[in-house]
């Protein structure tokens, strides 16, 4: 899990290009979006498709996404329990 | 044709590949380089915009928003009444990597920030975000005349007296894929060329540019006046030997300027053998005039005229032309009437014209 939640981290600074955000800077528990890293609407849409892009997952419903995309932590959890699944 | 008589230029921002973003030094100490393409020089965006936005701007956003906002710091002015751009190729590299993904991922899984960030009127619109500017606000892409585009609806803007401060400009930058595109369709130089050079020698192709241009315009005099904006008229067709003098004559005289009063033409000559004649035909017919050049300095692109008119209104307040610009020194002591006349392939041809104020 640990292994897995450091590699998002890497790919979320990538892929939205946080600049002055290092892996050590975010917390794996704290909130993406409003607090913690501050992250809006539009953020959201790149985390979906970096979840389809680089995992394979889909996410069907919309609603699913204030869970999964809650922290860094339970987009791992997601990621984890949707590979176990396939 | 437009012919105004109290439109100022009240203040100045240009990111381009000279030093040209500090007003206190004017081409003193320009970059000379071999190659057939031009890069800007870029300052460090933090000092314009905040991380956590520009973290989402693509190149020609930060270029854009970075000259707008020296440009309003030069003029003092805080919040335009408009904020009308122009740029013939718009936010490029967003538009490549937007389309290069559509075609990678098979129409799928595409990001939305670069889609956003690709369309043609995102540099005004985040000028007018970063200002929270609620007023008219408008980009025109017209390839060759796109600044000139925004400038005259600047123009008319405050002739109507709808504003009295616009912020206009004119922006467009250089990517791998257009230099590439551009250069197979022989617009470029097939081998590198000294800059120094480029005007004295005779081959096909010029050298590539890019840059970010802004002016505040307003229709009140202020201490931070470069120069008055008289007069603008575009013309989008081949210039024949005929047909170039009479446009010109026309012009002046709507502008109330004899030719003798010209002095100085500053040209968008860029080195190319194909598009020299033009410019040989109208200085040709400007005697008295001396000659300035600015494309060796930003290289060609479709709104360089907005660097051309920068150079212009800068030499107007110095009162001086810079040397790594002349090309024949003006004979009047003081420089009290401006033209600037460009073209982009023979196709979109422009006069501006500029006055002491």
């Amino acid at each position: 899990m640990e292994e897995l939640i450091n590699k998002l981290k890497k790919e979320v600074i990538t892929q939205l290009n946080l600049e002055d955000i290092s892996v050590e800077d975010i917390n794996p528990d704290s909130p993406l979006f409003g607090e913690g890293l501050g992250l809006d609407s539009i953020d959201a849409l790149e985390l979906i498709v970096l979840l389809e892009k680089n995992y394979g997952i889909k996410i069907e419903d919309p609603k699913d996404g204030k869970k999964i995309f809650f922290s860094i932590r339970t987009m791992a959890e997601y990621i984890t329990e949707h590979q176990k699944k396939a | 044709m437009t012919n105004l008589n109290a439109i100022y230029i009240n203040g100045l921002g240009n990111l381009s590949p000279q030093k040209t973003t500090d007003s206190s030094h004017f081409l003193d100490e320009v970059n000379r380089v071999q190659s057939n393409r031009l890069a800007c020089i870029e300052p460090n965006y933090r000092d314009f915009i905040s991380p956590d936005i520009l973290r989402r701007m693509g190149r020609l956003i930060k270029m854009g928003v970075a000259s707008s906002r020296i440009c309003l710091a030069d003029a003092g002015c805080v919040m335009p009444d408009a904020i009308i751009t122009g740029t013939g190729l718009g936010c490029l590299e967003d538009t490549e990597k937007f389309l290069t993904t559509l075609i990678r991922n098979n129409e799928e899984l595409l990001t939305p920030t670069s889609f956003i960030q690709s369309t043609h009127n995102t540099v005004s619109a985040q000028i007018a975000l970063l200002l929270k500017c609620h007023n008219y606000n408008f980009t025109y892409v017209h390839r060759g005349w796109s600044f000139e585009s925004a400038l005259l609806d600047a123009m008319i803007q405050l002739r109507n007296g709808k504003a009295s401060k616009v912020l206009a400009g004119g922006m467009d930058e250089l990517t791998n894929g257009s230099f590439e595109i551009s250069r197979r369709l022989g617009l470029w130089r097939m081998k590198p060329a000294d800059t120094f050079e480029l005007l004295k020698t005779t081959a096909r192709g010029s050298i590539a540019g890019e840059g970010s241009a802004f002016f505040l315009l307003s229709s009140a005099q202020s201490d931070t006046t470069y120069a008055v904006l008289t007069g603008m008229n575009t013309f989008n067709r081949k210039a024949s030997p005929v047909s170039l003098p009479r446009l010109l004559s026309d012009f002046l005289e709507r502008s109330g300027t004899g030719p003798e009063e010209i002095d100085l033409a500053v040209c968008g000559l860029n080195g190319d053998t194909s598009s020299a004649r033009p410019y040989k035909e109208l200085t040709g017919s400007l005697n008295n005039a001396g000659i300035a050049a600015w494309k060796h300095l930003s290289g060609e692109y479709m709104t360089s005229s907005a660097f051309g008119l920068w150079m212009a209104s800068m030499i107007m307040k110095k009162q001086q032309v810079p040397e790594a610009a002349v090309i024949r020194p003006p004979g009047a002591k003081t420089i009290k009437t401006i033209l600037i006349y460009n073209h982009y392939l023979d196709l979109n041809h422009s006069f501006i014209l500029i006055r002491k104020p």
